[in-house]
């Protein structure tokens, strides 16, 4: 059995410009490995004519990386012809007649997409339990999560099926998982990639980011995603830039900040130790680290669940099953038909999530909490940019655990939240979070370091996040 | 019984002139085949998202100019929460906390004494899709849904039912003269609704709402009827309830769809997906610059150049030939020939083909020398009905259909003074009849002069002798 996918994506890439493989050596392998790793049901579609696709992909070009690279994607991002469930019920049967904007990158780019990962429904979740289809499990321990709610797309990459993913992160989802599951996760600046095809479920918070096994790969992949586009007003409009330039550079007299919060009690004591270690490894390599007093980092979960949730109960209404997806067809009411559909098609986290968020937007409701929510949320962009006037860089754990047991928040919605705790303020105001590995526990769990960087300095991210994963 | 004072708001919905919708590139068009004209956009596809056709912002700063309202430079969009079958994202697109224009007014005449209807706000939404309904099935046609939409609407300010018409035919002449909206009642391209109260004092009374009224003359019978139904209620001792009615035209009555429930609940927050306009003030005079003239600054020229007002009205009636008689006074000739030319045998010849001014070969340089023809005398009224088809629909000039019409107006006085003469002599009683001052004579005796002539003497050369010839 070969075992190409295990190299870097710069060998496979001389391999098949070498002609010694070709993109179905690739995709048969990985549909090898999906095969033997049926029981982290990290997949919810195998793309059926994936093995076509490489046979039909022409002549290798040896100026791009990616050609003929194996990805799995989200199942939260459209994708034509190819079955996109939000892991729901509701669109279980739902097959596209559009390419999302990254997914259209992505085939420009010649990479093929091998299936559909598993996740949170609607991405609603930090386990991805609530998934219709059932939850993925950790590769590095299948009693365990793989996090959420893109945590198809890291046990996937985790598990080293295909060496990248698309996940999306709305509040920590792809930070989260890639730390419990140890791999490299991005969610870039809010703006830097299209959301256009991804299913909406917090359109102020929502962006799609790259998942990989190393940093380089994973800039190299950001490269290819990033563009303004005309068919998402928030996209933004940025010179072109190699995320991979600043990768190798020395660190000496980076300044960089550790806001106390990361450090406090709700974190987990060997988290925290391991944290320290890297201070003194940076301190050592010549960074500047101070440990700071940063203000309302404490309210993000709350503000997420005001923003999230009011939003989400827009964005999903409109899965009502007339022109799309599944529909509760034995009634004889509009209303009736709207009930039972939305009833039996949603699973109890998002209809929760619903409720609430309706409520939150509910007459004088809207006032109290929706648009204190986006004052305070002003407030947190600030502190970011008021911190960001002395330092580079913000960093800290990424969870304040390791990946739990399945089966242990569920019972707990609001506890849930808890696991997001650190990587959703990020979300708030809008700017570049990377996880990058930095060791396991005890139990041998991954333990995952969250880089933040200010709007569009992504490059700088990676370029400290490749110097730990190096030297660290 | 004593007197009740009607409060009458309207509010009114145009449909908006554009080359796409307001929120996708699909045609803005009416009359195509059912669901031709949509895209996935319009169709709510999870993963979509709203851009911003700028030409209707444009069309809106418009619209808030003619109505002399003040422009929102900064203003957003917000998401109005409500299912429906017909509304495909099961929330609308709509400006609720900053509407494009505010407060306005538009200045109507009825019975010689002015009023200032004042407008509330206008802003800029979203089409839902039409519904149909055959036996126990509901229909949906998308091609109108995202069509761009303008709502006008009036503070409580408006008295009767003639304010009411007045108002609306004052505001469809604006909108359609600023090439706004097409304002066909008929095709829905123009909606009203009408809110209804009466009260004794001060104080306003319970109103009700008379949904989409067909035609300006309805909404003026649909307020009638309503005042007075209201009257019998509260003479009869009960009370108003808050409902939505509609106008049965041939019933002459207004009747109850629905009572409302209190207060509905549209959750209306900041749509996340467009972000803030600011409309710099050179995007406004941008705008503004193709607007044409309005029908008041018409009048206000057409007086100048001395059209009577009948003629006035009947120009300004014909926005086709209006902006041709328009591009006419870049030319200098006779006007008053000009407008009676082009209001009766030039008029009556576009309509009995149905042709538009443009589509004719009347350039201005011939229908200048057509005028002149006809001052001078050249050419007779007669003459023109001859000509008119050739003069609109083949390349030839003046001279040459004159000739090939064989027309030879006789301007040769000596000519003419054997034919006056001729008959003074024939007709002794008329000619006493002028003597003894009765003027009329002297038509009977020019009609005489152009029976002998068949009409082609020129008339005002022949009258002029033959005043001369009596006074001898």
């Amino acid at each position: 059995m070969s075992k190409y996918l295990d190299l870097s994506i710069k060998e496979i890439h001389e391999l098949l410009v070498k002609e010694e493989i070709t993109p179905l050596d690739l995709v048969d392998e990985a549909l090898n490995r999906i095969e033997d790793t049926k029981d982290l049901n990290a997949f919810i579609t195998i793309n059926d004519k994936v093995r076509e696709e490489a046979k039909n992909l022409g002549k290798v070009d040896k100026d791009n990386l990616f050609f003929g690279i194996p990805i799995a994607i989200k199942d939260n991002i459209i994708t034509k012809n190819m079955r996109t469930t939000c892991a729901s019920h509701i669109l279980d049967n739902f097959i596209p007649i559009y390419d999302a904007t990254v997914i259209k990158k992505i085939k420009e780019a010649k990479m093929l997409i091998i299936g559909k990962a598993n996740m949170d429904e609607f991405a609603m979740g930090s386990t991805s339990e609530t998934s219709y289809f059932g939850s993925p499990l950790n590769p590095h321990d299948k009693k365990r999560t793989a996090g959420g709610s893109s945590g198809g797309s890291a046990a996937i990459v985790s598990a080293n099926i295909v060496p990248f993913a698309l996940g999306s992160d709305t509040g920590g989802s792809i930070r989260q998982p890639a730390s419990y599951t140890g791999i490299v996760g991005m969610k870039p600046t809010y703006g830097r990639i299209s959301r256009y095809g991804l299913v909406a479920f917090a359109s102020s918070l929502d962006q799609i980011g790259p998942m990989s096994r190393t940093v380089y790969e994973n800039a190299a992949l950001l490269n290819i995603l990033v563009g303004e586009d005309d068919y998402d007003l928030t996209s933004a409009n940025r010179v072109k830039e190699d995320f991979t330039r600043l990768i190798g550079e020395d660190i000496k007299n980076m300044k960089i900040a550790l806001p106390k919060f990361f450090i406090s009690d709700i974190v987990d004591k060997e988290i925290s130790n391991k944290i320290k270690e890297v201070i003194s490894y940076l301190k050592e390599k010549g960074a500047i680290v101070d440990i700071i007093d940063m203000k309302y980092l404490d309210t993000a979960v709350t503000l997420y669940q005001i923003i999230a949730m009011a939003e989400a109960s827009s964005n999903l209404a409109r899965f009502d099953g007339i022109r799309y997806g599944f529909r509760e067809d034995n009634t004889k009411t509009v209303d009736e038909m709207y009930t039972k559909t939305r009833g039996e098609g949603f699973g109890d986290e998002v209809k929760r999530r619903i409720m609430v968020g309706s409520y939150i937007l509910s007459g004088k409701n809207a006032k109290i909490y929706y648009d204190k929510a986006l004052k305070v949320r002003d407030d947190i962009t600030k502190e970011f940019a008021r911190i960001f006037k002395d330092y580079d860089l913000i960093i800290g754990p990424t969870t304040t655990r390791v990946a739990p047991l399945l089966g242990t928040s569920k019972d707990d919605p609001h506890k849930a939240f808890m696991d997001d705790v650190l990587v959703i303020p990020v979300n708030m105001a809008g700017l570049p979070g990377l996880n990058v590995p930095i060791g396991k526990n005890s139990e041998n769990m991954p333990i995952g370091l969250h880089i933040i960087g200010k709007a569009f300095d992504e490059a700088l991210i990676y370029k400290l996040a490749s110097f730990i994963e190096e030297g660290f | 019984m004593t007197n009740y004072v009607p409060t009458i708001g309207i509010e009114v919905h145009v449909e908006v002139k554009s080359k796409s919708k307001l929120f996708s590139n699909s045609a803005n068009t009416y009359g195509m085949a059912t669901n031709t004209d949509v895209n996935v956009i319009d169709l709510g596809y999870p993963g979509t998202l709203p851009t911003i056709n700028k030409e209707i912002i444009k069309q809106g700063i418009r619209a808030a100019h003619i109505l002399n309202c003040n422009i929102t430079h900064k203003m957003h969009f917000d998401r109005k929460n409500y299912f429906y079958p017909d509304n495909p994202k099961n929330y609308q697109i709509t400006q609720n906390r900053t509407p494009i224009g505010t407060n306005g007014y538009v200045e109507i005449e009825v019975d010689g004494i002015k009023k200032k209807i004042e407008i509330e706000e206008i802003h800029i939404e979203e089409d839902t899709c039409k519904s149909a309904h055959r036996g126990n099935v509901s229909l949906l046609d998308f091609n109108r849904a995202g069509v761009p939409l303008i709502e006008i609407v009036t503070k409580p300010c408006i008295n009767n039912s003639k304010e009411a018409t007045s108002y609306l035919t004052k505001l469809k002449e604006l909108l359609f003269y600023a090439n706004i909206s097409d304002c066909k009642m008929e095709e829905g391209s123009m909606r009203c609704d009408a809110n209804v109260s009466i009260s004794k004092d001060n104080t306003l009374g319970v109103k009700t709402e008379i949904k989409n009224i067909s035609s300006i003359h309805n909404v003026g019978l649909a307020i009638l009827e309503e005042i007075n139904r209201q009257k019998e209620i509260l003479e009869s001792g009960n009370t108003i309830k808050e409902e939505t009615r509609r106008f049965d035209d041939k019933q002459n009555k207004t009747i109850l769809m629905r009572v409302k429930e209190t207060g509905n609940d549209y959750r209306y927050f900041i749509e996340p997906d467009i972000p803030y306009l600011e409309l710099t003030d050179e995007f406004i005079t941008d705008a503004l610059k193709t607007l044409p003239l309005l029908p008041d600054e018409l009048r206000e020229k057409y007086k100048k150049i001395g059209l009577t007002p009948l003629q006035i009205e009947k120009i300004i009636a014909n926005r086709a030939l209006n902006s041709y008689f328009l591009g006419l006074l870049e030319y200098k000739t006779n006007y008053t020939i000009a407008i009676n030319l082009l209001l009766s045998d030039i008029a009556s010849y576009l309509n009995k083909h149905n042709k538009l001014i443009t589509d004719t070969n009347l350039t201005y340089d011939k229908l200048v020398t057509v005028i002149n023809s006809l001052e001078s005398g050249e050419l007779s009224n007669k003459n023109i009905k001859e000509i008119i088809p050739s003069l609109m629909e083949t390349d030839k000039t003046l001279e040459q259909l004159k000739d090939e019409f064989n027309i030879k107006n006789i301007t040769d006085n000596s000519f003419i003074k054997d034919i006056i003469t001729k008959v003074i002599e024939n007709n002794p009683d008329s000619v006493n009849d002028y003597k003894n001052g009765h003027d009329r004579a002297i038509k009977y005796l020019m009609g005489q002069v152009m029976k002998e002539t068949k009409g082609s003497v020129n008339p005002k050369i022949a009258n002029d002798l033959l005043i001369d010839t009596l006074n001898k």
